[in-house]
């Protein structure tokens, strides 16, 4: 990503002045995420274009102020305060009428439907429950799955703003004896210093240990950062600004400090 | 500049706002409410309608507070966006209307021919004009079209017969002028 560059390409001024499509407007705000320099230069247009309308301003109607002030709804409402009164007492009179054993047999047909109105409500309660419950599985796995296209959503904007920069170079990188089938590509800017690595075929690894690529700078072996052999293209975090040769080691996950020649199992020349 | 100081009574000020507290609605108001009005009635030229408009505006403002997120802009700038989209957005309304067509071909050459007259002397804005006529005319009338007009770039290339290259790096060359003047 050539940041002097993008900055002079005028994007950053048509940004400000409202006429991007949605497009590149969320490339943008993109951008300005992981470009502080893009950042500043858009504060530093909006603060110009801020101070340039403002030498329009004119005074409103006062009218206005005081519309809003009767429209809008000022201040939480405040939270009402429960009053708990005795419940009414309802002393029925009378009642001798009744026999004892009518009373008892009313009684007993009164127990007898709240019992089976109760039963019914726990069996809708559980059916409740379990659809309650299955829904919050549903969602909590399509949480997952949103977060995890959103971070490949921004895996992908940058490896398509270094593909995109014209000074990035590809290098081919063939497996030796250990890895015959072995196929990878290295994309490398040396202007930006990023490196990405497409992984075209390689070996699936154990889960301790992961592929680490190398830059070999007058011989002298720079760590480029690690990747696995399962996905697509992936950054490797090293910044790298020198190489003549990229090569591809196993490494315990998280990679080693100096390369194990022994597992080294592709190289590939950049300027070959 | 007191930029520092600025900054914080502004979070101050919001979290103020998001509490709905009236007397930070106000400090908003009188604050921002003449420079909004201003790009207001640039745009959409009708004192009447600009002032329902302000009006709207302040009440997105208000409805939308919990939706500015300071980490990705200023606020200024945010209320101008509001301020701005809103009054294009009636405009484009207004055009729309099929009973309007031929207003709207006059009110385009009306904009148009403002832009052009930028010596033009303004009761408006006495003492305001000194910083604006610094700029190049033919960067002015370009911001003017594009921010003020809400006109896209190919439709300014269109209006003022322009190449679209030309325009696009007159806009550039507008901003960064703009830069320097109020740096």
């Amino acid at each position: 990503m050539n940041v002097p560059e993008y900055i002079a390409s005028g994007i950053l001024e048509s940004y400000v002045t409202g006429a991007v499509s949605d497009q590149e407007r969320r490339e943008v705000d993109c951008m300005s995420t992981i470009y502080p320099e893009i950042k500043q230069e858009l504060d530093e247009l909006a603060v110009a274009l801020e101070r340039y309308t403002s030498q329009f301003s004119v005074e409103p109607p006062e009218s206005i102020k005081e519309r809003l002030l009767a429209q809008l709804d000022f201040d939480v409402p405040i939270r009402s305060e429960t009053i708990i009164r005795p419940m009414p007492i309802d002393r029925a009179e009378g009642g001798g009428s009744l026999s004892f054993r009518t009373t008892w047999v009313v009684a007993a047909s009164v127990g007898l439907l709240l019992l089976i109105f109760s039963v019914f409500l726990l069996s809708q309660l559980r059916n409740s429950q379990q659809t309650i419950s299955s829904l919050r599985n549903t969602n909590s796995s399509l949480q997952t799955e949103a977060g995890h296209l959103r971070d490949q959503q921004g895996q992908t904007e940058q490896i398509l703003a270094l593909l995109r920069q014209p000074e990035t170079r590809t290098i081919g990188l063939a497996g030796n004896e250990k890895a015959p089938n072995g196929k990878l590509t290295v994309f490398w800017n040396a202007t930006t210093r990023q490196v990405a690595v497409d992984v075209r075929s390689l070996p699936a690894l154990p889960a301790n240990q992961q592929y680490q690529l190398w830059s070999l700078v007058d011989g002298k072996p720079v760590d480029a950062g690690v990747f696995d052999s399962g996905q697509d293209v992936q950054l490797t975090n090293r910044p790298i600004g020198r190489a003549d040769v990229f090569a591809v080691t196993i490494e315990k996950r998280g990679g080693s400090p100096t390369p194990t020649l022994s597992t080294l199992l592709a190289t590939g020349q950049v300027n070959s | 500049m007191k930029r520092q100081s600025s900054t914080v009574s502004e979070s101050v000020l919001l979290e103020k706002l998001r509490q709905r507290d009236q007397q930070a609605f106000q400090r908003l108001y009188d604050q921002y409410s003449a420079a909004l009005y201003g790009v207001v009635l640039r745009i959409v030229r009708d004192d009447e309608q600009a002032q329902d408009l302000l009006q709207d505006i302040f009440v997105k403002i208000w409805k939308n507070l919990d939706n500015y997120d300071a980490s990705k802009g200023r606020l200024f700038t945010w209320l101008l966006n509001i301020a701005r989209n809103t009054s294009i957005d009636a405009i484009r309304a207004r055009k729309s209307q099929p009973n309007n067509a031929i207003r709207t071909d006059e009110e385009t050459v009306h904009i148009v021919d403002r832009q052009h007259n930028t010596e033009q002397p303004n009761s408006d804005y006495i003492g305001m004009q000194d910083m604006v006529n610094q700029l190049r005319p033919d960067r002015k009338q370009l911001i003017d079209l594009v921010y003020f007009g809400g006109f896209t770039h190919e439709e300014a290339a269109q209006e003022l017969d322009l190449p679209l290259g030309t325009v696009k790096t007159r806009i550039r060359a507008a901003l960064q002028e703009l830069k320097q003047l109020f740096k």
